[in-house]
């Protein structure tokens, strides 16, 4: 089984393939096209430098959208990711630079992650407010929170010691796509070989058929809310290593894209499906597309229209295949 | 209902009441005039110092600021609703710069029809009766920083732009500035011109992919501090630090970067000084005194031999008299 797939929820007798692993077909061939388009006609694309370029910006992506993902599958959805990556960033920029050590800046992202993360579990299952409310009202507080804090100033200069975790290289690779390897590994061996795991795509898939079963569904979820929000303290820190700055405006343009990455990479919006392995292809799709216009000099106009239709056509090609498999 | 449903009720209400009392009742409101300040967001260094000019000049005439910043940055929907909400409180000022000045010259002209006095500041806003305008030339600004950096190169090399925001006025004015400079140096390439939207992490990926696509970049100009500062980290990434960087504002940071050598050179845009002036000129004009229908502060270029002014915090800096720049 895949980590694509939701488990004995989305099989068809006459399938051979999984959905999860045509998922991963399409996405993959997708990259591949306009690897392949881009190499004809940029002599700069195809370089091991473009490539780490590539995954460089697609892990900050990658590690906001990972946090979302395991909580989509769950069932639920979580808008505040963006503003809790601000407001932990901000706080720890101000830990890094009152206490003069990265690892206050550290405790206080993920401390900061995860208390927001939990108050959007706790919000959400015990306080009984829809997810989609419970987080974006989290979305404003912590936005004002940090808007307060920050009083529209930058915080900005830090240690090569921090920096080193946004800019540094390790075996020639840059730290963040490290950072990615590691966290999306991690979350893959969580969904696929553990019992947790596979409770979260049975809650997510039904939820009163997980509750009947005896899966502590609310406390799963307070687990999945924390989570996300301890992804938003990481991607934090490695935005504010990476731009040797924290801003009180650096998550709030993350979010759609964040969302986009989860979708695009296979996992279904009502929960139960999807995967880790495939936010990290909607990641890399959706950076791939900016990074080739930048390339091709293609008006910055054109970007939302082109990465629109990049993403739909991503999609119709996974309706396409499954009815071909169905037939 | 349980009586613990109630009770929560009761909790919550008397809760949101008592911070409802608290904002209301926070801002001790000074005698004088009341005047209404729009900038366009929270998260730009900029507009915290045009905020801070305006406090302060305020504060010595003895008039009290209302500060309208949208929540979402440079939230067009949310700056109408806020000048609508100005129509309704009718204060004795307004200091206005647009986000959207088609978009939000009608409104401005309704306010000034029901005789709510608006002076325009930091960008143009269109035409419409405004007791004066007080900013300072994008297009000067760009067309003078291109200057700059085509003559430290000699005039002659390989350049890229990163743009502000396409369509805002800001960002167009200076990127004719650019391109006007770019006319008058033959030997001057254009390599790419995209859109960085004022920002630094678009400044860093736009400058990151750039980068993989051109090795021969012999300069930057871009249109503000905070995408400058983007494009000077990806190129000090990529082993080319010594690719000279220009940008337009003037915010600390980016004073800073000019010192340590991050940043060639900055138009002056300063926000602390439009801040000033505007409140300055618009209590006159609201007082009976003459005032000018225009005040365009003059702008410095910043660079290593003349930056520590601009190190000067604000807190510590004193607002400029208007008359120092009338009839400039």
């Amino acid at each position: 089984m895949t980590t694509m797939e939701a488990p004995a929820l989305t099989s068809h007798p006459r399938q051979s393939l999984a959905p999860g692993t045509l998922a991963i077909i399409v996405r993959v061939g997708l990259i591949i096209g306009i690897g392949l388009m881009m190499a004809s006609v940029s002599p700069g694309f195809v370089s091991a430098d473009n490539f780490l370029n590539i995954l460089r910006q697609a892990s900050l992506l990658f590690l906001v959208a990972s946090g979302l993902t395991l909580v989509i599958i769950g069932g639920g959805l979580d808008l505040s990711i963006g503003a809790n990556l601000t407001l932990c960033a901000c706080l720890a920029a101000a830990a890094i630079k009152s206490i003069g050590q990265p690892a206050a800046g550290i405790a206080v992202a993920l401390g900061c992650g995860a208390v927001v993360g939990l108050a959007n579990g706790v919000l959400i299952n015990r306080v009984k407010i829809p997810a989609f409310l419970a987080t974006f009202g989290m979305l404003w507080v912590a936005q004002g929170i940090a808007y307060w804090f920050m009083a529209g100033q930058v915080i900005y200069g830090f240690s090569p010691a921090f920096r080193f975790f946004g800019s540094g290289f390790w075996f020639g690779v840059p730290v963040p796509i490290w950072v990615m390897l590691v966290t999306g590994a991690c979350g893959l061996i969580f969904l696929s070989r553990t019992t947790f795991g596979r409770e979260v795509y049975i809650m997510g898939a039904n939820e009163a058929a997980a509750v009947l079963s005896g899966i502590p569904v609310a406390r799963h979820r307070v687990f999945l809310y924390v989570m996300s929000g301890l992804m938003a303290g990481l991607s934090a820190l490695i935005y504010v290593a990476r731009l040797n700055a924290a801003e009180p405006g650096i998550g709030e343009p993350l979010l759609l894209p964040a969302i986009a990455a989860v979708l695009v990479g296979g996992t279904s919006l009502s929960g139960g499906s999807g995967g880790l392995f495939g936010t990290l292809l909607g990641a890399i799709i959706l950076t791939l597309i900016v990074n080739a216009l930048n390339l091709l000099n293609v008006s910055a106009s054109w970007h939302p229209f082109v990465t629109g239709t990049i993403v739909l056509l991503a999609m119709l090609a996974d309706a396409v295949v499954n009815r071909g498999m169905r037939k | 209902m349980t009586n613990r449903s109630v009770r929560n009720i009761w909790i919550l209400s008397a809760a949101m009441g008592l911070t409802f009392y608290g904002l209301a009742a926070s801002p001790a409101l000074a005698a004088g005039e009341i005047i209404a300040a729009f900038t366009k967001n929270q998260v730009d260094p900029h507009f915290e110092d045009v905020r801070a000019g305006v406090e302060q000049m305020a504060k010595k005439m003895n008039a009290t600021v209302r500060q309208y910043v949208p929540t979402k940055p440079n939230n067009i929907t949310e700056g109408m609703s806020q000048l609508e909400d100005v129509g309704v409180t009718k204060p004795s000022l307004v200091l206005f710069m647009p986000i959207d000045p088609k978009a939000q010259l009608p409104t401005i002209k309704r306010l000034i029809d029901a005789k709510t006095p608006v002076l325009n500041y930091n960008d143009r806003a269109g035409d419409a009766p405004y007791l004066a305008f007080v900013g300072e030339d994008d297009y000067k600004l760009g067309y003078d920083i291109a200057k700059t950096l085509f003559d430290h190169l000699g005039g002659k090399g390989k350049i890229v732009i990163l743009e502000g925001i396409k369509g805002s006025n800001t960002g167009d004015e200076r990127k004719r500035g650019f391109d006007a400079a770019l006319k008058e140096y033959p030997n001057i390439k254009l390599l790419a011109s995209q859109p960085a939207n004022f920002q630094r992490l678009l400044g860093l990926q736009v400058m990151e992919n750039l980068i993989q696509q051109f090795n021969d970049i012999d300069g930057v100009i871009a249109a503000a501090d905070a995408s400058a500062l983007g494009a000077a980290e990806a190129l000090k990434s990529a082993g080319r630090g010594n690719v000279p960087v220009v940008s337009i504002n003037g915010v600390p940071e980016a004073v800073e970067a000019v010192k340590t050598g991050s940043l060639l050179a900055i138009a002056e845009f300063n926000g602390f000084k439009i801040g000033c002036v505007a409140t300055e000129i618009g209590l006159k004009a609201i007082r009976g005194e003459p005032v000018p229908k225009q005040v365009v502060i003059p702008a410095a270029i910043i660079t290593k031999s003349n930056h520590a002014e601009w190190l000067v915090p604000y807190p510590e800096r004193t607002c400029p008299a208007a008359a120092s720049y009338i009839g400039q």
